[in-house]
């Protein structure tokens, strides 16, 4: 587990010394790129048992577009299917705004918050009664308004042969109306993948 | 080829985790109770409509004048239809703390433990210093919830990694550490507040001076009283020859149920002390009949682990291991049990004499809409056994 984050954050500094040693870069930004990750999930505390976010790998695509002239602010657009064989798979669909400093030449860093919904299943196939029979209703669970947080960083290089972005971020998701006892929920993921922005 | 084998391997893979979610429990005397009493007729009618209501299974019996009957409804694993039955083991939870507090006492009577000496006395510094107010708080406050010690299971670390891990069996000490740093609820002493931690850490003091706390109390209790289906400290992932009912929990209050039993069982099988014990309802019933009777300690030591401390109101809460209530507005010693898959109670009616258990294989812990309509349920169950 740690070896795979070692390996993320060697993959994004040597990046960054690539880009800080090439500057002069044009910022021109792309609208519309195809965002694919990987995406770590677990139940779980902000920052804690990251061992989790390992043991469950889902993927992600979305996109996105800047909401100003600079391109520091965008939003995201995302679906993501997590697999969690522990408290059951599910289907994560976001929005957030992002806000995107760069630090370097081309390195950006970025906070975002949004609004997203999750169609969480069973672990195992859920079963109810009707009529005093008891019938399987498979894994279909609960659909559940979401509060993603995040936070990331990556390396943007502007130029006709750099058409790709590598990213790493982590976010919150603040799960809500999980049960009567538990109205929110806390669920982690841990995210790395990569920006391709394709001459349109 | 590589590739059909290879996604048949994963298929079988996935196929053994889903079926790893379920034990095998089996029928183990292939019928259903029943006493044709007027009280046995309404005991069984009130636990049909309990099972009715989406209650998998449940078994309710007694111990009177009569001797012992018991009656039961429902599965013990709905999924392949296994009636719950007298001889399923049931989950316990935490009336286990009776058992752990009887092992204390008997410990007392053997002049190896005071119940007014610090716990710091019989824990090692490594231990002990995980333990918010660990000189104050002494071995009686621990019985009867008065330390302030603040709760584990509180610690939303602690439920999102228990959740998250289903197969997951956390050692004694690792519970500590979601108490370890935390401010006390309280001074020691000041008031009542029932806490896991404080049978968590008695099952370390009883460990620590018996060097076996289990086999401990399997020959001070178990023995003595002929138990031979009650087992401490469960193996995990071992079903006890099919005889382990499966457990279930609404994970998403919303009436759908789902099969648990190996999230309940990696969770019994890591607690001590404050949980951690399945057994048959007539031994459950034989073990709080041959404490209240004196088979297990002396009577003056049975009447310090009456003696009550008190709610906010000014009503009797808890003694040592043993919970004051009442049923009815009668007056009822015992206690009570949930957990993410069960629920149950074990409870003597001085007033009756008369000795009952009731258990559910559903989760108790998180709320339900089942349970609103199983709470009245109860009612008429306890009706039906008290009148």
């Amino acid at each position: 587990m740690k070896s795979t984050v070692i390996l993320m954050l060697i993959s994004l500094l040597m990046a960054i010394q690539e880009s800080l040693a090439q500057s002069e870069s044009i910022n021109d930004y792309r609208n519309f790129p195809i965002v694919l990750s990987l995406q770590f999930h677990s139940l779980a505390m902000p920052f804690k048992d990251f061992r989790s976010n390992f043991k469950n790998v889902g993927i992600g695509i979305g996109t996105e577009v800047s909401l100003n002239g600079s391109h520091d602010w965008v939003q995201q657009f995302d679906f993501v299917w997590i697999k969690n064989k522990g408290i059951g798979n599910a289907f994560h669909i976001s929005s957030q705004a992002a806000w995107r400093p760069m630090i370097g030449a081309d390195v950006f860093t970025e906070v975002k918050l949004g609004l997203g919904y999750i169609l969480a299943k069973h672990p195992s196939p859920a079963l109810i009664q009707k009529d005093g029979q008891w019938t399987s209703k498979g894994k279909k669970g609960k659909g559940m308004l979401t509060v993603p947080v995040g936070l990331g960083m990556g390396y943007y290089r502007y130029s006709e042969d750099w058409f790709v972005s590598p990213f790493l971020g982590y976010q919150l998701l603040l799960v809500s109306n999980y049960n009567q006892t538990l109205p929110i929920v806390p669920q982690t993921l841990i995210q790395t993948g990569l920006r391709i922005h394709p001459t349109y | 080829m590589k590739v059909y084998v290879l996604t048949a391997a994963l298929l079988l893979t996935i196929s053994n985790y889903a079926l790893a979610q379920t034990f095998d429990t089996q029928s183990c005397e292939g019928k259903v109770l029943f006493e044709s009493s007027n009280r046995g007729r309404s005991i069984q009618s009130a636990l049909d409509k309990l099972t009715q209501n989406q209650i998998p299974g449940a078994v309710a019996a007694i111990w009177d004048n009569n001797g012992f009957q018991i009656w039961s409804s429902g599965y013990a694993k709905v999924e392949n239809q296994v009636p719950m039955e007298s001889c399923h083991l049931q989950y316990i939870q935490s009336i286990a703390k009776t058992y752990l507090a009887v092992s204390i006492l008997q410990l007392y009577e053997e002049g190896r433990i005071e119940l007014e000496q610090a716990l710091t006395a019989y824990l090692p510094k490594q231990i002990s210093s995980l333990i918010p107010n660990a000189e104050k708080v002494n071995v009686r406050m621990l019985l009867n919830h008065t330390s302030g010690i603040p709760e584990y299971n509180y610690d939303p670390r602690y439920v999102t990694r228990l959740l998250q891990n289903p197969n997951r069996v956390l050692n004694p000490e690792e519970y500590l550490k979601y108490i370890n740093g935390k401010k006390p609820d309280f001074e020691p002493g000041e008031r009542y507040a029932y806490r896991n931690s404080n049978y968590l850490i008695l099952a370390l003091i009883a460990e620590n001076i018996t060097g076996n706390h289990q086999i401990y109390m399997e020959d001070r209790i178990f023995k003595p009283l002929g138990l031979v289906d009650t087992y401490y400290r469960i193996e995990y992932e071992n079903d006890y020859q099919g005889r382990l009912v499966n457990s279930y929990w609404d994970r998403f209050s919303n009436a759908h149920l789902e099969n648990i039993s190996v999230l309940q069982n990696s969770n019994v099988a890591s607690m001590i002390g404050d949980d951690g014990i399945i057994t048959t309802p007539q031994e459950a019933l034989t073990f709080l009949k041959g404490l209240l009777e004196g088979e297990l300690l002396k009577p003056e030591t049975l009447d310090i682990m009456k003696e009550w401390v008190l709610r906010q109101d000014g009503t009797p809460a808890y003694g040592l291991g043993l919970t004051y209530s009442k049923f009815l507005g009668i007056s009822a010693i015992g206690h009570s049990g949930g957990g993410l898959g069960s629920g149950c109670q074990l409870y003597y009616f001085p007033e009756e004499d008369l000795y009952m258990f009731l258990g559910i294989n559903l989760g108790t812990v998180t709320e339900s809409p089942i349970h609103t309509k199983a709470e009245k349920i109860l009612e008429e169950i306890y009706m039906a056994i008290l009148k």
